[in-house]
């Protein structure tokens, strides 16, 4: 028999709210996050807004907060979606049960550069009539304006490192990135950890943070963004008509994952069951998913198969919906191509339409959505939900939250380069 | 815990390193002790405290690379170019051809990480909104002027899960795919996760990877500021030293290497030549750098391939020649082992190679097991105090023993390790 997983802790750090319950509470009002970004001078650029985490304060999280200061938001909003969710789950403790069966696994992206040094070392390193930019020159300029304390922050293990030690986490330790999928990836994998008895307990989830110059100016090159800039609310409009691409947000989450005697013999809350993962690759393109969804099909039947689900059992699809033209087209023929007869009255949104797209943050962030739809009974909506595209012709739970109960939900998630990840969380029953 | 009923094999195996970029030349130079930590080449460091580095002096991936795919290699950092092209050598050496399996059966678990901006990619772009040093950028002209500039795939070029991104549609490999970005430990962990994929039954064929090069002037100057590098310039291939009590710091390299990773049958199957057994993995974090937390690390693994502290021919350790990290290293190692296991450690070869070192190392210790020979640790001359463990150093020895225990750390503790077997 496997060892079934179950949540048992949840936490969040999103635009939407820094509680679980704010978070939840604004998704099913359908208020947006989405504002002008003010994070760093964005008004000449060709996309002006972004869904930020405003009044984030590490010190509600850390006493000696400060230790953090030159960190990454990526670091900064783990801390914070960690802290709660092992709190909530009660094993904030460290003097009690064996550590080293918790571990902890995350989506999550790189510090941030210095952007003003990296630029200004950059412009040094060119001098006219040179076709190339001078490496010795460039870091010659470079090197006096770097903080060691910020620079090491910025190295990928850092972040999940940092969570084990101030958190007494000692079981297995890693990070992914995935793209878009990261922190649904982190999660199934974790899943499979605590399954083959590598672990009890992981902290798993995402965070991310790409609303810097360098970042937003990379996805606008790569022409993914909407260019709403008189309108920025309703920038995000998963499955709409007149949808222009996503909007960039930020975040972090994280869910405590627990092998459910583990769960019970502590006596802890269960709000639901992870109960199936699939993870596929597209094989496909750099930027573009396959049109008629090949491995995001797969990826879904491998996570109901894996769940051991039928397609019917699915109350509730959250969908991963980035308002682009080509995802949401290929999500929703995925979609039918898997739910057959049931996708016609299966109800589908997309928590992006209100938060933005978190990045490595957003798997997560969306599967806490979830677990809170079936612990609720109900379903948040899609706003900006307008004019129906007919390539897009599913219920997408437009503008308003619908009260229904449900026992079984997938959250999907499909990255830049073809990675695909989808879960299923299910009602706990004995 | 869970019955482990499908075994796991390697059956394919692709390397580029400073000291050969094929199996059958970094053999020889492991053997014969040669180093590839050499001057860097290319510009002047005399502003850093990092001047050598184990760098690919001939890597010329238009060359190597499969004729169908050489126009995405514009596409691709050098750290993305050397993944993808050690996986096109591992997919080679398993003779697994496309469409030899069911695409969605082949899996890739890759280990990199964010790869650092070229500047001739923001050359141009960062003229138009700098006013110099130290001044703030102009922001208006950032966006009017300089974002207009920049390459429309720069991100792309840049991602750590580009390298597998493009060995997945290379080779068309549709099964579960991750790439790991934990320092030192993505190595390990991409292997322990393919290990497990492979086990559980989600693939039969894993194409596990690490690359990385950190010979990039802004991740010089970066690590520059806070990574403890060795300041012995003037004996490049002598400088870096593992648990040495003359040990002085660490260096930088390039490199990446790949392992495919097959069930057992299916191999068999397919009549696939099989070079190793992965066996066995753990990982954990060791608050403090102990060597307790390590230690454990190490045993779980071991537990898990169901074998003793007796049945180990050797120990591959990560050895980067830094008092500090190679002591804590050494604690785990000798609470295990104490200094009846020999101890190799092949980074003083390459320098440090970051998310490829887990694998490229291992690497050493695969070749090891099946040429019979385990090469001596380079630049090991007088032992630590610190460091109560048995370093394998000189001329190779006889493998006696049929494991081999990888393990792997970076400087927060995190820790990693997995066992191997010889195939016999």
């Amino acid at each position: 028999m496997r060892r079934r997983v179950v949540i048992t802790g949840m936490g969040v750090v999103t635009p939407l709210g820094h509680t679980v319950a704010e978070l939840f509470a604004a998704q099913a009002e359908g208020r947006s996050a989405v504002g002008p970004i003010t994070r760093f001078d964005a008004r000449a650029l060709p996309t002006t807004f972004g869904a930020e985490v405003k009044n984030f304060d590490l010190r509600r999280y850390l006493k000696d907060a400060d230790r953090f200061a030159r960190s990454g938001l990526n670091t900064r909003f783990a801390i914070g979606a960690a802290k709660q969710a092992i709190e909530n789950a009660g094993l904030l403790d460290a003097s009690r049960g064996d550590r080293s069966r918790i571990g902890v696994y995350l989506g999550v992206g790189e510090g941030q550069d210095n952007f003003p040094a990296l630029i200004n070392s950059a412009a040094a390193a060119v001098t006219t009539g040179a076709d190339r930019a001078d490496p010795a020159r460039f870091v010659t300029a470079l090197l006096p304006v770097l903080d060691p304390r910020a620079e090491v922050e910025v190295e990928m293990h850092t972040t999940v490192g940092h969570l084990a030690n101030l958190f007494a986490l000692d079981g297995p330790n890693a990070s992914c990135l995935t793209a878009c999928a990261a922190g649904s990836q982190a999660i199934g994998e974790a899943v499979e950890l605590i399954r083959a008895g590598d672990a009890d307990a992981m902290a798993a989830g995402g965070s991310q943070s790409m609303l810097h110059p360098l970042g937003v100016a990379g996805f606008t090159r790569l022409g993914a963004l909407s260019h709403r800039n008189d309108s920025p609310q309703t920038a995000s409009r998963p499955f709409d008509l007149t949808r222009d691409g996503f909007v960039i947000g930020e975040g972090a989450g994280v869910v405590i994952l627990e092998e459910l005697e583990h769960a019970k013999v502590r006596g802890a809350t269960i709000y639901a069951e992870l109960t199936g993962y699939g993870s596929t690759a597209d094989a496909y393109r750099m930027t573009d998913p396959h049109p008629s969804g090949k491995g995001a099909i797969r990826c879904i039947a491998n996570a109901l198969a894996d769940a051991r689900l039928n397609a019917t059992d699915i109350g509730y699809i959250n969908a991963h919906g980035t308002s682009t033209q080509a995802n949401d087209a290929m999500e929703t023929a995925a979609i039918k191509s898997v739910f057959g007869e049931h996708a016609r009255t299966l109800p589908v949104s997309s928590s992006k339409s209100t938060l933005g797209h978190l990045i490595a943050a957003a798997g997560v962030v969306e599967l806490v959505t979830a677990v809170m739809a079936i612990r609720a009974g109900v379903l948040p909506p899609t706003i900006n939900y307008e004019m129906p595209d007919p390539a897009c012709d599913l219920d997408y739970i437009p503008n308003a939250a619908r009260e229904v109960s449900v026992d079984h939900v997938l959250s999907n998630s499909f990255g830049f380069g073809g990675q695909n990840v989808a879960l299923t969380v299910s009602r706990f029953r004995e | 815990m869970t019955t482990r009923s499908r075994r796991t094999v390697i059956t394919g195996f692709g390397v580029l390193s400073p000291i050969g970029s094929n199996s059958a030349a970094f053999w020889e130079a492991l053997r014969s002790g040669t180093s590839g930590v050499r001057a860097i080449r290319g510009f002047d460091t005399s502003s850093l405290s990092c001047r050598i580095a184990g760098e690919i002096a001939d890597f010329d991936p238009k060359a190597l690379i499969e004729k169908s795919y050489r126009k995405s290699l514009n596409a691709m950092a050098r750290m993305v170019q050397l993944g993808v092209v050690a996986a096109q050598l591992a997919v080679r050496d398993a003779g697994l051809t496309k469409g030899a399996m069911p695409p969605e059966r082949f899996g890739v678990s890759f280990a990199a990480v964010m790869a650092e901006s070229e500047i001739d990619d923001l050359g141009g772009l960062s003229t138009a909104c700098s006013s110099g040093p130290n001044q703030p950028i102009d922001m208006e002209a950032w966006g009017r002027a300089g974002v207009p500039q920049m390459p429309p795939m720069w991100m792309l070029k840049y991602l750590p899960n580009m390298p597998a991104c493009h060995v997945t549609i290379m080779h068309d490999a549709q099964g579960p795919s991750n790439s790991l970005t934990t320092g030192d430990l993505a190595g390990v962990a991409a292997l322990g996760e393919a290990l497990r994929a492979v086990q559980r039954g989600a693939a039969d064929f894993m194409l596990v990877g690490g690359c990385e090069s950190k010979l990039n002037p802004l991740t010089l100057a970066r690590m520059d500021t806070f990574a403890p590098f060795t300041r012995a310039h003037e004996y490049p291939d002598r400088a870096v030293r593992p648990f040495d009590r003359d040990a002085s710091g660490t260096c930088v390299g390039e490199g990446a290497a790949a392992f495919g990773l097959e069930e057992l049958e299916h191999a068999q199957r397919r009549g696939a030549k099989i070079i190793g057994e992965v066996v066995g993995f753990a990982s954990g974090v060791d608050r403090g750098l102990t060597g307790l937390g390590f230690a454990r690390v190490i045993r779980n693994a071991m537990t898990d391939a169901g074998v003793q502290p007796s049945d180990i021919d050797h120990v591959n350790a990560h050895g980067v020649g830094v008092h500090e990290l190679d002591r804590f290293e050494a604690r785990g190692i000798a609470q295990v082992f104490g200094r009846d296991v020999p101890v190799f450690a092949p980074l003083s070869r390459f320098g440090n190679t970051g998310a490829a070192s887990g694998i490229l190392e291992l690497s050493c210790s695969v070749l090891a097991l099946q040429h019979g020979l385990v090469p001596g640790t380079l630049n090991h001359d007088n032992p630590d105090a610190g460091c109560p463990i048995a370093v394998h150093t000189g001329t190779p020895r006889p493998v006696t023993k049929p494991y081999v225990v990888k393990v792997s750390a970076t400087d927060l503790g995190q820790c990693g390790a997995v066992v191997v077997r010889k195939w016999e």
